[in-house]
């Protein structure tokens, strides 16, 4: 009898191993998209040879080539269909409805803040790219096996990729409905934005007060202090270039203090990633800002929906599928455009978006489908890569595990 | 430490590890030793701007004593209750079995949006994870004291409260020690888990998930080393009380 | 103190509504200062008996008095010692022995001082700072009762301590047991089911019928005078008598 149970059980072990080992993820389409919450796992898994590739928000898309686990072929303002990603807009600055009613000075203060970073980001590039290093690593090193670079470095290579830009142009506001239509194809919007006229829409996400009145405060040179807010107020940023104009808001806030007389000063001057910080205007503190990074855009609003954060540096597509599902944010301006790109495995035939599509077709048609990573169903990321694969021809499928 | 036969499988470990990162050559997969050390000896030293390895293992500490001091003010209380008396174990009992297989991460959006992003939020998770522990070891402890005690303390002329305090508890303390043991180790599993919610810029699972952001996989790998000396420390710490103290539970016949 | 059992019985109900009886009908007076044995065969109720009057169980009919006052759950005036497991492991000898007065609310000092005393008398002062676990089983019986005559009970209740203990440590401890009772003159119940206990230590032995437990006879062994001889005619003659009743011979 004990024989029998041992043979019982090695059979069963068997068994299991046998299915693990041919259980492998199943890529049903001609590519596969992988969702990694986040950009933290792409390079590993592109140098385990996991995925073929990935498309990333800067500066993880310049890690690759770095670190030579990979090569970019295409950063995102040419992603097909030709010309329409041109300028995309990618990150924005977005606010909680309840916080612009009870408060509108003060956003706007956050507004003119943001505006004020961003200039001196594209007047002052390297010294961006420093800051931004200085804030993402320590400017640190990072260390890919035997290659040491300094992540300055890194950003400085980044830099050039993202436009730094705010004004929520017509133009601006027409690429982000551009996302509204990719994202009603993908039929990742149920909600409010379902089927709103384009008209409908712009007046859902946008509401460009706080700009224009930040910008006619900037004009006119003097910021107004809005009335001071009793409780922390939370900004949730995300952890990438993109969100530069913050880093330099608060990194820099001695000048924009004396400058402009707007500043957001943090508790801790020794922190390489303050996580709290005054609002100062005309040297008065208006309100105490709590600064919460996150992984990715849907996380990002997420915490907005539970009004744990009420500011956001954050990527439209997440923010308008929160809008899309009721959560009460408004859109007040651009943050940056483009600044993505895809990257692929060094080995890969592909030196450009055209000849990875034809890799793409080898691929599939060899029963291998080519798998990419990217960092959030939702994501920009996310959208334009799928949008542009099925623009090319190549049908896209979630790999299943 | 208690085997010092203990420390040969893990310098062999080493070894291997050295020869397995060169063959490999692939530093995603397996750092070499020599990356990973320096960063273990230079504890005091920022990395990636998130600070140094002492002052996040400092940062956890405090999380872990947080979280771990509220469910034991919570947990010995409940346990003394609920080993104590049937019919308050029958009307808690099924509350707490239902309770108690979920993950004390699945908690975590929950914990977010209860306690806010933070130190709350975390603590709220790490207590979860010590919680069980501590409880069900305090209803054994109190459930297998044995009767005589506690008549010879009732015909001696305890009331049931000295009963409690005199006989229940020093009783029970054993058993309720190795609780708190087994308690801390959840607790420091789950700090490093918690601190990958969104809401916090230190401490050393935050900084390991922030070393992976970038690729950074020594500093993970020290960040991990780090961990499990902690962890190991607190447990020496916890089984040599367990010797001093409750030598005599063992002994008993 | 004086002790009137009447009419007492004890039927236990089990998790299935069965209905046990333990003991039935016991009428027993206890006078002051006796050494009263019962004595029986195994599950006749005489533990059973014991618990009641310690206040661990309450009867089913019947009633016990003390002194005249209805007895109500456990006395102060009456300590028990049991056969095992019964000192706190956590606790030194002399915090065992202190722990009546400690819950008693005694002063330290004096409950400190109380409590050498008594361990002197069981000879134990030596130890006062062991742990149980370092003691011998004999040894720890006498911490025992220590610590049951520290808080001056007028009446002591013995569940068959000696029980666990080797012969020679059994009869020793026996001896020492008249000792101290010669000494202190208190009331005490002892239950064994060895004849031969019995008769050494006795001035009574109850003895009590198989379940459900009947007050089969009582025994005087006063004719015997202290210190017990084993070997004299009247310990033989009584003991022979005892263990006729015991040994199930016809109930008269």
């Amino acid at each position: 009898m004990k024989g029998m149970r041992l043979l019982l059980l090695g059979c069963l072990a068997v068994l299991l191993v046998a299915a693990a080992c041919t259980t492998t993820q199943q890529v049903t389409g001609d590519v596969g998209i992988l969702y990694t919450k986040g950009t933290g796992p792409m390079p590993t898994l592109l140098a385990t040879k996991q995925i073929d590739g990935y498309i990333a928000w800067q500066p993880f898309v310049e890690v690759a080539p770095v670190a030579h686990i990979g090569k970019v072929i295409t950063y995102s303002g040419e992603l097909p269909p030709a010309g329409r990603w041109q300028n995309h807009p990618c990150c924005v600055l977005a606010a909680r409805t309840d916080l612009m009613g009870s408060n509108p000075a003060l956003v706007d203060a956050m507004g003119a803040a943001t505006i004020l970073a961003t200039r001196y980001v594209n007047d002052h590039p390297s010294e961006g790219a420093e800051i931004v290093a200085d804030w993402l690593a320590g400017k640190g090193n990072f260390t890919y096996g035997n290659v040491t670079v300094s992540s300055v470095e890194v950003l400085d290579r980044a830099f050039p990729t993202v436009k730094f830009v705010n004004e929520p142009s017509e133009a601006w506001m027409n690429g982000q409905v551009e996302f509204i239509y990719a994202l009603r194809e993908l039929k990742a919007l149920t909600g409010s934005l379902s089927n709103t006229t384009d008209t409908q829409s712009k007046a859902l996400l946008f509401d460009t007060g706080p700009y224009t009145r930040a910008m006619a405060m900037i004009g006119a040179g003097k910021i107004t202090a809005p009335p001071a807010e009793r409780d922390p107020v939370g900004v949730g940023y995300l952890l990438s270039d993109h969100d530069a104009s913050l880093f330099v808001a608060v990194k820099k806030w001695q000048y924009f203090n004396d400058t402009y007389g707007i500043a957001l000063k943090p508790h801790d001057m020794t922190a390489t990633r303050p996580d709290v910080v005054d609002l100062l205007v005309n040297g008065v503190k208006v309100a105490e800002l709590k600064l919460i990074p996150a992984d990715a855009g849907p996380q990002l609003m997420q915490l907005a929906a539970t009004n744990t954060i009420q500011f956001a540096y954050v990527g439209n597509p997440p923010t308008i599928a929160a809008i899309d599902k009721g959560t009460p944010v408004k859109i007040l301006m651009a943050l940056n455009d483009e600044g993505s790109g895809v990257v692929v495995v060094t080995d890969s035939p592909a030196t450009d978006w055209d000849s990875f599509v034809r890799w793409a077709k080898e691929r599939s048609a060899a029963g291998k489908p080519i798998k990419m990573a990217a960092p959030g169903k939702g994501s920009i990321q996310d959208v334009m890569l799928r949008y542009a694969l099925e623009e090319s021809g190549l049908s896209v499928k979630e790999v299943q595990a | 430490m208690r085997r010092p036969l203990g420390i040969i499988l893990p310098i062999l470990l080493l070894i291997v590890w050295e020869i397995a990162a060169q063959s490999i050559n692939n530093q995603f997969i397996l750092p070499r030793l020599e990356t990973v050390v320096p960063v273990l000896l230079a504890p005091t030293v920022d990395i990636l701007g998130t600070g140094s390895l002492v002052h996040n293992a400092l940062v956890s500490l405090e999380r872990v004593g947080a979280g771990f001091l509220v469910a034991l003010a919570i947990a010995i209380p409940l346990g003394v209750g609920m080993g104590w008396s049937q019919r308050f174990d029958a009307i808690v009992d099924t509350t707490i079995q239902l309770l108690r297989p979920i993950p004390p991460l699945a908690w975590g959006p929950l914990a977010i949006a209860w306690f806010s992003v933070g130190i709350n939020s975390m603590v709220f998770i790490i207590f979860l994870g010590a919680f069980f522990p501590i409880l069900l070891n305090t209803i054994d402890g109190v459930k297998s004291i044995k009767k005589t005690w506690v008549e010879v303390a009732q015909t001696l002329g305890a009331s049931e409260r000295q009963v409690l305090s005199k006989v229940v508890l020093p009783g029970a303390s054993p058993t309720i020690w190795t609780g708190l043991r087994v308690g801390f180790g959840i607790a420091w599993m789950c700090v490093i888990a918690a601190e990958w919610l969104p809401g916090t810029t230190s401490g050393l699972g935050y900084l390991t998930l922030y070393a992976y952001n970038f690729g950074q996989m020594h500093y993970i790998i020290a960040g991990m080393i780090t961990i499990g000396i902690i962890g190991i420390a607190f447990d020496f710490l916890f089984r040599s009380v367990e010797d001093r103290w409750f030598c005599w539970r063992g002994l008993e016949r | 103190m004086k002790l009137a059992i009447r009419d007492l019985s004890k039927v236990f109900v089990t998790g299935t509504g069965e209905k046990v009886p333990a003991l039935e009908g016991i009428n027993l007076t206890v006078e002051d200062e006796e050494f009263l044995c019962i004595l029986g065969p195994s599950g006749c109720g005489k533990t059973t008996l014991l618990r009641i009057i310690a206040g661990l169980d309450t009867p089913t009919t019947g009633s016990i008095q003390v002194d005249g006052e209805a007895l109500s759950g456990p006395s102060r005036r009456i300590a028990m010692i049991f056969q095992e497991y019964s000192l706190f492991p956590w606790r030194t000898v002399l915090e065992n022995v202190v722990f009546g007065l400690e819950v008693q609310g005694m002063d330290r000092e004096e409950r400190l001082a109380a409590a050498r005393k008594y361990l002197d008398l069981v000879g134990l002062s030596s130890f006062e700072k062991n742990l149980p676990y370092e003691l011998s089983g004999g040894m720890r019986q006498r911490v025992a009762v220590a610590r049951a005559l520290a808080t001056e009970p007028t009446a002591l209740l013995m569940d068959e301590p000696f029980g666990a203990l080797d012969a020679q440590t059994r009869n020793l401890m026996q001896t020492e047991l008249q000792e101290i009772w010669r000494k202190t003159r208190k009331t005490i119940l002892f239950v064994t089911h060895s004849v031969d206990e019995a008769v050494f230590l006795a001035d009574r032995i109850v003895v009590l019928t198989e379940r459900p437990g009947r007050v089969r006879e009582i025994v005087p062994v006063k004719k015997c005078p202290h210190p017990r001889d084993r070997t004299c005619r009247d310990f033989v003659d009584i003991r022979r008598h005892v263990l006729d009743l015991i040994s199930g011979g016809s109930s008269d």
